[in-house]
């Protein structure tokens, strides 16, 4: 029977293509990309031979730290927000709310996911806007009594709205997703226990928290994934401004190489980018893996 | 014939080009120092790559094909894309890097970038060009000088505009509070103090945009240390961490602190800039002279084009610039292909030259470095002919802040003012950023 | 990664069952108790809403209102031009036929091969699959960044620049392992005797692939198909680099380049735009809300 599963012919037709296109579209340029960190140019001037340079400079380069660090602060304080809003979230959706207003409030807090980015950022850049009048917000603050705020123009308020418009925009699919692991926990498990006289807190805390870490996982590594690779939200939001302080390594990627023209340079930033992609999914599945065997 | 073969022959070694630069990929992409050919091949259309912010270039073009060039247009019609601005120099490498630049093009939004082309022999010579065409007499002498100092010394591109910068000011507000045209920096902030007093924003500037805050700081270094000031700092003569420079940086980060220009000003857009000015809530408005558009538009001008008035930035007192000294620019300029320069496409330049200053001062208020007649300019609103005056009677220019910068001094440069502005960054700080992109090269 | 996730939505059943047993009794201490929460949806409401519907007003306003009155004001006369003028000045209708040409085939392609490759990974047998799979699984990892600038070399020397094609190429090669990892993933679940007694009657195996395996993940490629559908709809990356031209922009490089071009102040078509960009993706998914969910929370993969 093997001998059918194991139809050479069949496999070739079937995987051949993807392959064929995966292989062309992603793998090919990785290597290709890899091959640019060595060199220095763009196709106006041409390359030459850089030999490490572009390691060098990725450690001397002040730029890159502050890019690093938007990076790194971004990605753990939306990840952190993305699960832990969202599990708040789910658990509302499946303990609190009934059928109905269940589905609504699900239907109406995932909506902006499918929303185009750059739409959503249009719309926070009028919400928080300063200047020539004041958006929704100042005028919010104006009236209670409190100055407006310079929101986009300066370094910290600017990154309050990134982190508030990015967790508007994605907390529904979190929400979603962890709502769709509770539903999973077996209910007799959850019934038992009340009968035990778990209630509230305790129920929580003993059963059904220890019962969603799998899912919280999941989410987690899906979400900084996500977030380690923002470009878009903040491109139309802020641009990177002001001054550079909410430029990502992606963005900064970007500009180097189409602004600055330096593809050498830029692919160096794109490999410390795929490099720090993999070793957070690794260092989560890892983690993972010794704690619950998922 | 002889030309026909010529031609072909010309095709085939383009062909034959394209062939090597499929097959060495990298090798192929560097753009070896070639001789502009001394006749192009017409391609199939006229396009023409602009950038998506010119609503200037593009609309005077489009009338054009159907009006006075429709003949030129039969031949080779006119065909117009468009990309954002911020990605032209990147695009318009790579076009290079394939030999399949368009046969019109914007380019050098970046000067350095612009003259690259030119050393690689990839645009047309119009000193030559436009003389064969008969027609070089029909280009402001002035013009041709300004791209001269801008792009590697040669007329390497078209003035589809000309402009010079300064600052527009309310005359109706000036006369309200006695103020005089403020000659010196020192009665620049008098009058801002007057004005601030009163409940009057002295000075409008888009820090979202940036440039327009770094033109006060060219402004003040031309004044204050003279028109080669940041020549200098190009040739490595001068640092902007000198003393002169970071003097000029604390200069415009004061006007900053002392409440001078827009609150929130980092914020503050392009048009939210000019509408505080044309809505009579800001005194002074520092801008190239394109602001003519608007201020000729009654639509979008509340304050009346007869209340604008137009000055040079102020001297400095003790400084070794001039204040007869106009910046001076041709915009994101275009020009054409070496390689896809034949008859058909000399025909539209022809044609170009000759009509477009006109169409371009008459339909969109604009001025071009083409020559416009007399009897036009006397009809154009008083504001545009005292420009028009003030470029005529000018004999020295000098260029904005980041026109000798590469590319990442420049956008750090326009990205960073409203920090130095609203006090988040210090003058050295600013110029120290600065200086070390341009050590970097 | 993925994996995790879509084990987990894979174990769901289709239609989540109530959970009569964590009703309370209704108690005055029950009304009371749900006032707080009541409180909560209020919030969570204007949250969600109030932006929506502050834009939608937004939109309707002329431009000299913008600078006279406070924006959450409503607007003084009804201006439904703005969205005539967007849809005009924004090349509005340039932008969406892009973005369907760019998606649409993509999202076929991607199909086509991906569930076809999940088949031969999953189902058939063969030495090697495993290194396969997980050669493709770290293509999930890769940020498109790394891949950008060899692709644009590639469209330029194959003169593919000015048409879409390298935007669709991209999309199916950047979607390939998602799509094929989830769909080896919904593989799984299914057992291989039924392909080998399906053989047993002289089909061949890519017979019954397509009249067997091909229907039997037919809910899954629906939720493979929407999670794909949003993420290239969505994507802003490779459309200002590979499509950055006017009329190659997508919906989401158009909307970039409306503020810069039009000037700020037009602040009301601007609002429009946004209204009808946000408007038709609303109308897709209220159409298509009840598989949205389910697809990504209930997992209609047992279907």
């Amino acid at each position: 029977m093997k001998s059918v599963l194991g139809d050479r012919r069949a496999i070739a037709i079937l995987l051949g293509p993807a392959l064929a296109v995966y292989t062309l579209v992603m793998v090919v340029p990785v290597f290709w990309s890899f091959g640019y960190t060595f060199v220095k140019g763009n196709p106006l001037e041409g390359f030459r031979f850089a030999g490490i340079d572009n390691f060098v400079r990725l450690f001397s380069d002040p730029d890159i730290g502050a890019a690093l660090g938007f990076t790194i602060k971004y990605a753990l304080i939306m990840t952190i927000g993305q699960v832990a809003v969202g599990y708040a979230l789910s658990l509302f959706y499946i303990f609190v709310l009934r059928r109905f207003t269940s589905a609504l409030i699900r239907t109406l807090v995932f909506f902006p996911v499918v929303v185009p980015t750059v739409a959503i950022a249009l719309l926070y850049q009028k919400i928080f806007q300063s200047a020539p009048r004041d958006g929704i917000v100042n005028e919010l603050l104006v009236n209670v009594g409190l100055g407006s705020v310079d929101w986009l123009g300066q370094s910290d308020t600017a990154f309050i709205v990134i982190i508030i418009m990015d967790l508007w925009r994605s907390v529904g699919f979190y929400a979603v997703l962890l709502f769709a692991g509770l539903l999973d926990i077996p209910d007799d498990i959850i019934e038992s226990a009340r009968i035990d006289g778990a209630r509230h807190w305790s129920l929580f805390r003993h059963i059904i928290l220890p019962l969603s870490l799998p899912i919280l996982l999941a989410a987690t590594i899906f979400s900084i994934n996500g977030t380690i690779k923002v470009f878009d939200s903040v491109l139309a939001l802020t641009g990177g401004g002001p001054g550079n302080s909410t430029t990502p390594l992606t963005m900064y990627m970007w500009r180097t190489a189409f602004a600055f023209s330096d593809y050498g340079y830029g692919s160096t930033i794109a490999l410390l980018l795929t490099i720090m992609c993999f070793l957070v999914t690794l260092f989560i599945f890892r983690s993972a893996r010794r704690d619950n065997t998922v | 014939m002889t030309t026909a073969r010529q031609r072909r022959l010309g095709r085939r070694s383009l062909a034959l080009a394209a062939t090597a630069t499929s097959a060495l990929l990298l090798a192929a992409c560097a753009a070896g120092p070639t001789e502009p050919p001394a006749e192009g091949t017409d391609p199939e259309k006229l396009e023409y790559l602009v950038n998506v912010e010119n609503g200037n270039i593009p609309p005077v073009l489009e009338d054009m094909s159907t009006g006075v060039c429709s003949a030129e247009n039969e031949d080779l019609p006119l065909e117009i894309n468009s990309i954002p601005q911020a990605d032209l120099d990147g695009q318009i490498q790579l076009l290079v890097g394939q030999d399949a630049l368009p046969a019109m093009f914007a380019a050098g939004g970046t000067p350095a970038e612009g003259a690259k082309l030119w050393n690689a022999g990839k645009l047309v010579d119009f000193d030559e060009a436009l003389d064969e065409l008969g027609v070089l007499d029909q280009i402001e002498p002035a013009a041709i000088s300004t791209i001269k100092q801008l792009y590697g010394g040669a007329f390497s591109f078209l003035p589809f505009q000309y402009n010079i910068e300064g600052i527009f000011y309310n005359k109706a507000l000036f006369a309200e509070y006695g103020i005089e045209e403020p000659q010196t920096w020192d009665e620049l902030l008098a009058a801002s103090a007057t004005f601030k007093e009163n409940g009057i924003i002295p000075l409008t500037a888009s820090g979202e945009q940036g440039w327009p805050i770094t033109r006060l700081l060219s402004g003040y270094i031309f004044r204050s240390l003279g028109p080669d000031a940041l020549q200098k700092v190009a040739d490595g003569e001068a640092k902007l961490t000198d003393e002169g420079y970071v003097e000029a940086a604390q200069a415009i980060a004061d006007l900053g602190a002392s409440g001078y220009l827009n609150d929130n000003i980092a914020s503050l857009d392009y048009d939210g800039a000019q509408n505080e000015f044309l809505n009579g809530n800001a005194a002074m408005f520092y801008m190239g002279t394109w602001a003519l558009t608007a201020v000729n538009n009654p639509e979008a001008n509340k304050i009346g084009v007869e209340n604008v008035g137009f000055m040079p930035f102020p001297g400095v007192e003790g400084g070794a610039g001039d204040i007869s000294q106009y910046p001076s620019n041709v915009g994101l300029p275009s020009t054409f292909g070496s390689a896809t320069f034949g008859p058909k496409v000399q025909a539209w330049t022809k044609c170009i030259t000759e009509n477009f200053g006109e169409m371009s001062l008459v339909d969109q208020n604009t001025i071009s470095g083409f020559k416009v007649s007399d009897e036009v300019w006397a009809e154009q609103p008083q504001l545009t002919q005292d420009v028009h005056e003030r470029i005529a009677s000018s004999t020295q220019s000098v260029l904005w802040f980041e026109a000798l910068f590469n590319a990442k001094a420049g956008q750090d440069s326009s990205k960073n003012v409203p920090l130095l502005v609203t006090g988040q960054m210090s003058p050295e700080e600013f110029m120290q950023l600065l200086q070390t992109d341009l050590d970097a090269g | 990664m993925t994996a995790l996730i879509a084990e987990n939505v894979s174990t769901q059943a289709p239609a989540p069952a109530p959970r009569p047993q964590l009703r309370r009794r209704r108690s005055t201490r029950y009304y009371l108790g749900r006032i707080p929460v009541a409180l909560a949806i209020v919030v969570i409401l204007v949250i969600e809403i109030y932006p929506l519907f502050w834009m939608f007003m937004n939109s309707l306003k002329s431009s000299q209102e913008f600078i006279s009155a406070p924006s959450w004001w409503l607007p003084q006369e009804w201006k439904w031009e703005n969205y005539a003028s967007a849809w005009e000045q924004g090349n509005l209708a340039t932008t969406v036929r892009n973005s369907l040409l760019a998606t649409v085939p993509s999202l076929a392609l991607i199909i086509v091969l991906g569930v076809a490759a999940g088949f031969a990974l999953e189902i058939m047998v063969w030495k090697g699959r495993g290194t396969v799979l997980l050669a493709i699984l770290a293509g999930i990892m890769v940020p498109g960044q790394m891949i950008l600038l060899p692709l644009f070399t590639i469209y330029f020397n194959l003169h593919l620049t000015g048409t879409l094609w390298p935007l669709i190429i991209t999309y199916v090669g950047h979607g390939l392992p998602l799509t094929i990892f989830m769909m080896a993933t919904y593989f799984r679940a299914i057992p291989r005797e039924i392909f080998e007694a399906s053989t047993i009657d002289g089909a061949s195996i890519l017979r019954s692939f397509f009249s067997i395996g091909f229907p039997m993940v037919r809910n899954a490629v629906f939720t493979v198909a929407l999670v794909q559908f949003f993420l290239i709809w969505n994507d802003l990356l490779f459309a200002i680099t590979f499509a950055n031209r006017r009329d190659l922009n997508t919906v989401q490089a158009g909307l970039l380049n409306f503020s810069g071009e039009y000037g700020q102040l037009d602040y009301g078509p601007l609002f429009a735009a946004i209204c009808i960009t946000v408007g038709g993706i609303l109308a897709l998914y209220l159409f298509l809300n009840q598989r949205i969910m389910q697809g990504l929370a209930a997992g209609a993969v047992k279907g």
